[in-house]
């Protein structure tokens, strides 16, 4: 697995190969608060970088999760059907959204480094 | 933009200090949530004890002359004079078409042997109240100076009965004066999660000290305005500005149980004639709670569509309800739609279908006859 890296939609991106796994930061769950379902993209979608993906519902409002890299939709984490909760406890690692068969891999690399993310927040 | 800085309720640092999650509420910063987060709080009203900071919301005592009670009447459908004492009163200040201007708590409670009409009413609406008040009232008082407490739940009396005198708050709607720290507080049986529980007005000085002796219970928490909202939707209470506004009267809003009916004869009330006649007629749209058939969310302003696509209703209030897992909605419909009939939202572009369910979602556990 790669180093993770962010977008300034609070995404988290990992790549094996060319595989990019999806989520949501920490940070990104606990401003949404109690999420209670989420929209999961369908399976070979292909999309844009910065496309809306899917939505998360929280008890408070509904969020766009967008693509952080062009490609193609190959898997969903179909846990969050039966418990959209999971992104709540454990955003960053079994909360994983979808994953995506990046079209350029070198997007991947302009993603922002944890560093430059926490920065981001700060701002 | 100065004048929209948003005000603070007496209690804001207390509730940074308790972890409170603030928002942008009618002009105030509100909790949102704590710690525990909405569904947590919400659950915890429900099997035991929350307790709530409204003090946003308006408070204005009123002595009962003449004259002040027959100005009242012009705008609530309610007979002051013969109401008992002691006793809270859902009602509103109505317009001249019937429209609700706001809903409001009003009782009469005695204070230093002076009979005083007691209204609460909601914080979004206390530009547009302040002013008919200070049109019509003579010697009121807005209270500004006091807190707005409430604790909500079935644990709610308990908590209380360890240190106040509850005898005369025995059921729901009673209220009454106690002390509390040597000052007088307004405590009555009431609130809008459909839970038994007790609303407490409390000078500003003691709030904290009131709100400190209640969480030395373990079954207490602080609770935002989060949950305030998903229980009352599940308990199908309307609330201002989603469910009611001005150009919907009582009547529309399945809210006539709340009329004085021998009012609506009386011209000095505002909408009196156009409330008599709704009353006589069919009604044009019905009150109806909503249920997704699949795993969606309702939100407020969604439009109701009919099979073949055309709009017949809307959705006045959507939430995720945390006792029943799923989403839940309140909302508008055309009065000739079938109870059967296939209803649908619109949610980014896909057509859900929606059945028409019964309100309240979650049985009331009020306190009567105790």
């Amino acid at each position: 697995m790669s180093e993770k890296k962010y977008t300034k939609e609070h995404e988290w991106v990992e790549i094996e190969g060319d595989t990019a796994t999806v989520g949501i930061t920490n940070h990104a769950q606990e401003s949404l608060g109690d999420i209670v379902f989420i929209d999961l993209p369908t399976v070979g979608k292909e999309v844009k970088s910065n496309e809306e993906l899917c939505v998360i519902e929280s008890v408070k409002a509904a969020s766009d999760i967008y693509a952080p890299i062009d490609g193609e939709v190959i898997e969903i984490n179909n846990n969050l059907n039966d418990d959209a909760s999971i992104v709540n406890q454990d955003p960053e690692k079994d909360g994983w959204i979808f994953k995506m068969k990046m079209a350029d891999p070198n997007q991947y690399n302009n993603l922002m480094t944890l560093e430059e993310y926490l920065a981001s927040l700060e701002n | 933009m100065s004048d929209n800085a948003l005000k603070k309720i007496f209690l804001n640092v207390f509730h940074r200090v308790n972890g409170a999650k603030f928002v942008p509420f009618a002009g105030y910063e509100m909790p949102i949530n704590y710690k525990k987060g909405i569904i947590n709080e919400h659950l915890h009203v429900r099997e035991k004890a929350g307790i709530f900071d409204v003090s946003h919301m308006g408070q204005i005592l009123i002595p009962a002359s003449d004259k002040n009670i027959s100005s009242l009447e012009t705008y609530t459908p309610l007979n002051l004079k013969k109401i008992p004492s002691n006793k809270c009163h859902y009602s509103f200040i109505l317009n001249k078409k019937g429209g609700i201007v706001d809903d409001i708590m009003i009782s009469k409670i005695n204070i230093n042997d002076q009979e005083n009409i007691y209204i609460v009413y909601n914080a979004s609406r206390k530009k547009i109240l302040n002013e008919i008040f200070n049109n019509i009232f003579e010697n009121y008082s807005i209270l500004n100076n006091r807190c707005l407490i409430a604790i909500q739940g079935p644990g709610s009396h308990s908590v209380l009965n360890s240190f106040l005198d509850l005898s005369k708050t025995k059921n729901f709607l009673d209220i009454n004066i106690i002390q509390f720290d040597n000052s007088n507080i307004y405590i009555s049986r009431s609130g809008y999660t459909g839970e038994d529980g007790f609303e407490i007005s409390i000078p500003n000085e003691n709030s904290e000290n009131f709100i400190n002796q209640i969480l030395k219970n373990e079954n207490t928490l602080l609770c935002g305005l989060g949950c305030r909202d998903s229980l009352r939707v599940e308990a199908g209470l309307s609330l201002y500005g989603n469910e009611i506004n001005e150009d919907i009267t009582p009547i529309q809003a399945n809210l006539s149980w709340a009329l004085d009916k021998n009012r609506l004869e009386d011209d000095n009330l505002n909408g009196s004639s156009i409330l008599l006649n709704q009353l006589q007629e069919t009604k044009k749209t019905r009150k109806i709670g909503i249920t997704p058939v699949n795993k969606t969310m309702l939100r407020n302003n969604m439009t109701l569509y009919n099979k073949e696509q055309k709009e017949i209703g809307y959705i006045t209030s959507g939430c995720f309800s945390p006792v029943l897992k799923r989403s839940i909605g309140i909302g508008y419909i055309n009065n000739f739609t079938n109870k059967l009939d296939k209803l649908f939202v619109n949610v980014r572009g896909d057509f859900e279908e929606v059945i028409i369910d019964n309100i309240p979602f979650v049985k009331k556990n009020y306190k009567k006859g105790g």
